[in-house]
């Protein structure tokens, strides 16, 4: 029966002690406890979700390179084939041109060559009229008796004059 | 000896059996319960706890009335 | 396993034995059992160690004594050892005050003055007060200069980091409901203090052993608390089931039988809380001791008697003792998770969890 009487005393003390240790923990134990717990899961969720962004965001990165490189590369093949494009262009232009050239100089040639002709014909047929005049002079004033046979032999000297010059 | 005392005893004796038996009753079924759902182990776990306080509970009163006696 | 049953059978045959001696021996020296294991588990005013040669050693306490005739005493208990008288007081040996102070008035009789002695069970109290806020402000202080980002504590801290969590997400979310938070440090504070003064009671020397959590005073203050964080934070809903509960109307109208009986619930329920905690702990002291005496009951019994019954005594006083260890964690957990719920209920605001 005792046993069940709360002693005033005690009571009194129990009540101190117990509010006194209940405002302390309550105010400066527990909360720091708890809040230090609480921040501490939100900076590891956080902390991991961190994670997952940068392993996210160095994909794509990675993705990005990849594109990158490849777009390099392509545009890389296109300037090489266009400058050998452009090189065979050049060879083929300069080869026209050499041709053209070539062609120029060798019909400017030809046509000196032509002209050089025509100026010797011209000097020949000259050289030939005046040697037929001389000709006919000498013949004239030599052979003049002959008539017949100096014009025979005028005409056989003009055809032979003549072979020869077409040969 | 005091006849007080005596009821007082057989008061508590009373109490405990009747206690055991429901607690026993709840232990067997909770054990039941998880042996079911051994995933709702915990809830169990905890429900289980809270009847056995409420069935302790009117037991002590059985004492505390056979302190009474005493 | 073999040896298990041995040892078992062993013990048996040791428990047999007195129960055939026990009838030739007759005691000379009676050993009053229960008066040990009652003045263990009541109070004294002074902290009694061990007995030496007929000596005790004891720590004297402080008595603070306020008499409605002599106004306010305060003196060492030392001045009250066996019997003495002091300033008028002295400790009664019998009657309604037996054990406690009392002060002899001019006719005789004895008056029971306001006491707020520092008993074995206060001095106890208060010394596992001071641990209790030296621990936890201690583990709370080292957070101070750290940041979220420093490493997670370890030893002492991380135990208490980690007996909060495990206490608040187990029990406490759990139990109370949405805003848990308001009344976490109550029930944490609730729950350290059962436990570590269950625990300091188990210890059997000096700055433990006092029997702090099995007395009734200690625990009609937890209770009391518990009452208070119930009712002052009740919903509306909380009070509606109370006054107004949704029974046949016959129930509640002309008398309100069903109102009465919620009424009545309201008190049983800190009051089963507030017995529990004590019987419990009590209890487990009571048992522990009357364990320990079984060896100096059969002293008389002879020498083979005696040696049989101290093992078998220490033996089952170093079960009853891991047993208290599991008692002492158990009705600690039990009053937190018990306060727990009656606040959550209390908090409810609708039916859904009422069953």
């Amino acid at each position: 029966m005792g046993l069940l009487q709360p002693e005033s005393g005690l009571l009194f003390w129990m009540l101190l002690s117990f509010v006194v240790v209940f405002v302390l923990l309550a105010r400066y134990g527990f909360p720091v406890i708890v809040k230090a717990i609480e921040s501490r899961k939100q900076y590891i969720d956080d902390s991991l979700a961190a994670a997952r962004e940068a392993e996210r965001k160095l994909d794509s990165i990675r993705a990005d390179g990849q594109a990158l490189r490849e777009a390099a590369e392509q545009q890389q093949k296109e300037i090489l084939l266009q400058a050998n494009e452009m090189r065979e262009q050049m060879i083929r232009e300069a080869k026209r041109k050499a041709e053209a050239e070539g062609q120029r100089i060798l019909a400017a040639a030809r046509e000196r060559a032509e002209a050089e002709r025509e100026a010797i014909l011209q000097d020949a047929r000259q050289q030939v009229a005046s040697l037929a005049v001389a000709i006919t002079e000498k013949m004239l004033r030599a052979k003049l008796e002959d008539e017949a046979a100096q014009s025979r032999l005028a005409s056989q000297l003009l055809d032979e004059m003549e072979h020869r010059q077409t040969n | 000896m005091d006849l007080g005392v005596i009821g007082a005893a057989i008061g508590a004796g009373l109490a405990v059996i009747g206690v055991g038996l429901g607690i026993g009753k709840i232990g067997s079924s909770a054990m039941e319960a998880i042996g079911r759902q051994p995933e709702a182990t915990d809830k169990i776990r905890t429900n289980m706890i809270i009847v056995a306080a409420l069935v302790e509970g009117v037991a002590l009163f059985a004492v505390v009335v056979c302190f009474l006696a005493l | 396993m073999m040896s298990v049953w041995r040892n078992i059978a062993w013990v048996f045959i040791l428990l047999s034995m007195p129960l055939c001696v026990s009838a030739q021996s007759d005691a000379q020296e009676e050993l009053d059992v229960k008066e040990i294991v009652l003045g263990h588990v009541g109070d004294s005013y002074e902290w009694h160690i061990t007995s030496f040669k007929e000596k005790d050693l004891s720590i004297p306490l402080p008595v603070i004594v306020h008499s409605p005739t002599s106004g306010w005493h305060l003196f060492s208990s030392r001045h009250l050892r066996e019997g003495a008288e002091y300033e008028g007081l002295r400790i009664a040996e019998d009657g309604d005050f037996k054990g406690k102070i009392v002060e002899r008035q001019a006719d005789g009789s004895d008056l029971r003055p306001f006491d707020l002695s520092i008993t074995k069970t206060v001095a106890g109290l208060l010394i596992n007060t001071v641990l209790l806020a030296v621990l936890v402000l201690g583990a709370a202080r080292w957070y101070r200069h750290r940041k979220v980002s420093d490493a997670a504590p370890r030893g002492f801290v991380g135990m208490m980091e980690m007996l909060v969590s495990t206490l608040i997400d187990g029990l406490i979310k759990p139990c109370v409901g949405p805003n848990y938070r308001r009344f976490a440090p109550y029930l944490l504070t609730v729950f350290c203090f059962i436990l570590i003064n269950n625990l300091m009671g188990l210890i059997p020397i000096f700055p433990g052993g006092a029997n702090v959590t099995g007395n009734i005073a200690v625990t009609l203050v937890l209770a009391l608390a518990t009452f208070l964080a119930v009712n002052l934070f009740g919903s509306r809903a909380y009070w509606k089931d109370i006054f107004w509960p949704e029974v046949p109307t016959w129930l509640k109208v002309p008398l309100p039988i069903i109102p009465f009986i919620e009424f009545i619930g309201i008190l049983t329920k800190p009051f089963a809380l507030m017995i529990r905690l004590f019987a419990n702990m009590m209890a487990g002291h009571a048992v522990i001791l009357s364990l320990t005496c079984v060896i100096f009951v059969t002293a008389q019994l002879g020498a083979a008697i005696n040696g049989s019954m101290t093992v078998v005594s220490v033996l089952f006083t170093i079960f009853m003792n891991c047993l208290e260890l599991l008692v002492a964690f158990l009705q600690a957990y039990i009053f937190t998770m018990l306060s727990a719920v009656f606040i959550g209920l209390a908090q409810d605001n609708g039916h859904q969890e009422k069953a």
